[in-house]
């Protein structure tokens, strides 16, 4: 009874959820476009404030770039400063100063300003989710997978994502256009006041460079020189004749500043074409003297990635409704399956936020150059690991953290005597252990201050005792032959109470009766060591091995506070070396790929270890 | 393949944990070729006195000798005894093969012999198919055979089983049991065999030494401690069902008294326990009228080849007697039941056996 209540109630809810995931996949795709008509808007809000402190603050020059898509506000005119939809930017050199606020530039009519293909596939692929829905509520309750409406839904998320990623694609790319037009156009605008030129090609603050020197390297401004030779390489072309569907509309560019067009009436016709160069689509609008370039939209703003991540969300929606509808003919269960994922929802959704959440962000971060201060992140794709591989000064940091991961097995092997050593329920025992323990629970900035100091050359307690004992002091932690050995030593000596306690629950839990048949056997204390103790011990062994592996592929904190991954990048280990990149160098698409980079490392590590364990336990 | 066994003598053997008596000082003798079985409820030493022989545990007093040799102060490894534990103990990352030689390994046996000595033992224990397998992939009966086999394989002078049976399934404990007895008839090694189950230790045990708390109480042939159990300890925990037992005192007339008996017992005690085995019952039909006392019938077990009758008396607690299947009777029926007078025990009030056959009183003992 139960189920004929919910199986329809069910079934409804797929197409529902499906319907919610087409529609956030056409979201995403307009927010993209949206994002990118901002910022294009940014860019000429910041050309026409150029603009307004080169003539000197009438405000003309910047009227005739953008016409009545800008208003100005004075600060001191109690201005309320832009309205909706617009972006300002304030002139700042100028005294009172200025807002220069830009609406975003619309779409080119009513027809494109919508993903119409892609709403027509999702709508005709909800159609027929429904339609299939509904006829499998007149027939019997079904307990196979529904896997047919499974397919046509996830078909139809895929083809509306493509869709709507090759509209949001032509929008950028049209932006694109029009943004390196208006560069073009704000470098001819302050040309006509007077600015020289270098003066004047900072106005359209893009790559550019002037039209003469495209083949000699020192009069190239800002603009990469492989992206000069691109330009200078090919015949300029008009797009719209060049690039068919793919075609910006001169005509919109125009458009939008028309009373410019009429004023110049001398000017060459601009004329953004495409060129490619330095692995990127650039667009490019030349004036009478400057190219102008620019890094297309399409490539700073990429909506595939996000269209990807939003299908990728809708089909796995879509399947977990589909799967509960499959268990409505069972309601035991489907109550049972509703209970358990509404116990495990809040572990999961912490698990969510705070560990898969921000993995995934940094796998996207990597993907990209981002430097905290750019508006928009640029994807580079796997431009970041590339380098990487490259990257002689992070291998050298890989190879410390290789070379400082050596400690470990010296660690266990001191570990493993001082847990046979302090066994037992003696009172001096159980001080020892905890005085062996005490290190792992301190604070690692504190242990590295006073190790800091104890090992410093002059004042340091230790070299005090070696010059008192005339054996000369040693530069422990100043010498590059040293310092790492330093650090290694410290690493021992804070994981050893911590690999001791495991080590004694793990020979703790060895039965006793193994040690008496070995020495009924005639096994001396060496040989139970060997044949029972060890291979007792193997999975604890491994677990502290694997541990303290990825531990000490983690060290930070001591070489932070006592080296700074000096001397002469002796101690420059790969966290320390992911930190300075992000944080220091605020190269985070790099510090995001070398962070992916540690991990596949310390993976494959593991895994291998596994392998390892596995084939001993299956040859013995 | 094998040698004649070696003696186990305890003189004085005492073992104390801190102020735990684990093993009171006792002295014992195992004979040469002698299968000896420790029995007793859990805890009354009868493990740590085996662990005594084998060395794991130095004892607090006394001496042990194995073979004529004084062995208290040598190592386990060097007393020429060799071991079975009731978990087995087999080394899990060891092949079945390397757990049969580790012993002769690690003495430094030759290659060529350790491998002829081990496919020998397997071949005598039908392991050998199953060398190359690991002990978690063994069944319970297999890993049983390897603990008999890791003993074996070094042709020792003393076998010690520690509960070795217990962790089998019903069946497999029965013909395990049978192995070992045939195992020790073919080797004529001597053998300590501990089990807290009377029932093996008295169908095992060429003598049968029964502990309780840390003490000897008994050492006997099966049939000895069966029939003539030197205290009432030794006649409560031998036989199954448990024997049948009613307080007396000494009445007026100077008869033992108590329940439906007035027995003119041995002189002696003032108070004593009449123990009977439930075999030593004979129950008469609903219609019969001789018997030396009446009592109700309160459930009857039919096993097949006997039949358990629960009776309600004679005194507060229930007795059970043994009675062919022939006789019908049903709960709830009156009947009559006679002692084999001949057979039963007189208890003093400190547990000891009184010399003498118990007779109701005007009765004669027979001399």
């Amino acid at each position: 009874m139960v189920s004929g209540v919910r199986q329809p109630v069910l079934d409804s809810l797929a197409a529902v959820v499906l319907a919610a995931g087409l529609a956030l996949v056409l979201v995403v795709a307009a927010d993209r476009v949206e994002g990118a008509r901002v910022s294009a808007a940014e860019s000429e809000a910041r050309m026409a404030a150029a603009l307004w402190e080169l003539e000197g603050g009438s405000g003309a020059a910047a009227a005739g770039l953008l016409g009545e898509r800008a208003t100005t506000t004075r600060a001191d005119a109690g201005g309320a400063g832009p309205g909706p939809g617009a972006y300002a930017y304030e002139a700042g050199a100028l005294d009172p100063a200025v807002w220069i606020a830009v609406t975003p530039r619309p779409a080119d009519g009513p027809r494109r300003a919508l993903p119409i293909t892609a709403i027509a596939i999702a709508l005709a692929g909800l159609t027929l989710v429904t339609g299939w829905v509904l006829a499998r509520r007149r027939g019997p309750a079904r307990t196979r997978h529904p896997v047919g409406i499974a397919l046509l839904s996830v078909g139809c998320i895929a083809l509306t994502a493509v869709a709507a990623g090759r509209w949001a694609d032509r929008e950028l790319r049209s932006l694109s256009g029009a943004t390196a037009v208006q560069g073009a156009r704000a470098v001819e605008i302050a040309l006509q006041i007077g600015a020289d030129l270098a003066e004047a090609a900072r106005v359209a603050q893009l790559p550019w460079a002037q039209d003469q020197s495209l083949d000699s390297p020192t009069e190239q401004w800002t603009m990469p020189a492989a992206v000069a030779a691109a330009i200078a390489a090919s015949p300029e072309r008009d797009v719209e004749t060049s690039a068919g569907n793919d075609a910006i509309s001169l005509d919109a560019a125009n458009a939008a500043a028309p009373t410019t067009q009429e004023t110049d009436a001398g000017a060459p016709p601009i004329a953004p074409h495409t060129v490619e160069a330095d692995g990127a689509t650039w667009h490019v609008a030349r004036s009478a003297d400057v190219h102008v370039a620019f890094l297309g939209y399409e490539r700073t703003a990429s909506p595939a990635l996000a269209l990807a991540a939003a299908g990728g969300l809708a089909g796995l929606l879509v399947a977990l409704a589909l799967h509960l509808a499959q268990l409505a003919s069972r309601p035991r269960v489907l109550g049972r399956t509703l209970a358990a994922w509404g116990l495990l929802s809040p572990a999961a959704a912490l698990i969510l936020a705070f560990t898969l959440g921000p993995l995934l962000f940094s796998l996207w971060i990597s993907l990209h150059e981002w430097r905290l201060i750019d508006p928009a992140p640029l994807f580079l794709g796997f431009d970041n690991y590339a380098a990487l591989l490259r990257d002689r000064e992070w291998w050298s940091a890989i190879g410390n953290t290789a070379l400082f991961t050596l400690h470990v097995p010296a660690a266990m092997a001191v570990a493993l005597a001082l847990a046979l050593l302090t066994r037992g329920s003696r009172r001096a025992l159980r001080w020892a252990r905890l005085a062996l323990f005490l290190p792992g629970i301190t604070s690692v900035a504190a242990i590295a201050v006073v190790w800091k100091w104890l090992l410093s050359d002059q004042y340091g307690l230790l070299n005090r005792g070696l010059e008192r004992a005339g054996l000369g002091s040693v530069p422990w932690l100043t010498s590059p032959d040293t310092a790492l050995a330093s650090l290694m030593i410290i690493g021992i000596w804070m994981v050893v109470g911590y690999q001791m306690v495991v080590f004694q629950a793990g020979l703790a839990a060895i039965p006793r009766d193994w040690y008496d048949a070995a020495r009924v056997d005639g096994a001396g204390p060496w040989q139970r060591f060997r044949h029972i103790t060890l291979p007792g011990l193997r999975h604890t062994l491994f677990f502290v091995l694997v541990t303290s592996i990825i531990g000490s592929f983690q060290v930070f904190g001591l070489v932070y506070v006592m080296t700074e991954g000096g001397p002469l990048g002796a101690t420059d280990v790969a966290v320390y070396h992911i930190y300075r990149e992000a944080w220091e160098f605020l190269q985070f698409g790099n510090a995001a790929a070398m962070s992916w980079l540690l991990f596949v490392v310390v993976f494959a590590a593991t895994w291998l270890h596994f392998r390892f364990l596995d084939a001993r336990r299956a040859h013995g | 393949m094998s040698r004649a066994g070696q003696g186990v003598v305890l003189r004085g053997v005492g073992k104390r944990f801190g102020d735990v008596v684990a093993v009171q000082s006792m002295n014992l003798e195992v004979r040469p070729g002698e299968l000896m079985v420790l029995v007793g409820p859990s805890g009354c030493g009868k493990s740590t006195l085996l662990r005594l022989i084998a060395g794991l545990e130095t004892p607090t007093s006394g001496e042990v000798w194995i073979g004529g040799r004084r062995v208290d102060e040598v190592e386990p490894g060097a007393r020429d005894v060799a071991m079975v534990f009731q978990s087995y103990a087999l080394y899990p990352h060891m092949t079945v093969a390397r757990n049969l030689g580790f012993g002769l390994r690690v003495r430094g046996t030759p290659a060529a012999e350790l491998e002829r000595r081990v496919a020998e033992t397997a071949g005598a224990l039908g392991l050998g198919d199953l060398l190359e397998r690991k002990p978690g992939q063994l069944s319970g009966g297999q890993r049983q055979r390897v603990a008999l086999g890791r003993a074996m394989v070094r042709d020792p002078g003393v076998f010690l089983f520690d509960e070795p049976l217990s962790n089998l399934d019903a069946e497999l404990r029965l013909r395990t049991r049978d192995e070992i007895a045939a195992l020790h008839r073919r080797l004529g090694t001597t053998m300590v065999f501990v089990t807290h189950d009377q029932v093996e230790a008295l169908s095992l045990g060429q003598r049968v030494a029964v502990m309780d708390r840390g003490r000897l109480q008994q050492v006997g042939t099966p049939d000895e401690v069966y029939r003539r159990p030197r205290n009432l300890f030794v006649a409560g925990f031998v036989g199954s069902p448990p024997i049948n037992r009613i307080g007396l005192s000494r009445d007026g007339s100077g008869a033992l008294a108590g329940g439906p008996f007035a027995l003119a017992g041995p002189s002696g005690p003032d108070q004593a326990t009449l123990t009977v085995r439930p075999e030593d019952l004979a129950v008469a039909g609903p219609g019969g009228t001789e018997g030396d006392f009446r009592a109700t019938v309160l459930r009857v077990e039919a096993l097949g080849s006997e039949q358990r009758v629960h009776l309600d008396g004679p005194g507060d607690a229930a007795w059970v007697a043994r009675a062919s299947p022939a006789l019908r009777v049903a709960p709830g029926a009156r009947v009559s039941v006679s002692i084999a007078w001949d057979r039963s025990h007189l208890f003093g009030p400190d547990g000891r056996r009184e010399e003498g056959v118990a007779r109701p009183a005007g009765q004669q003992v027979p001399r």
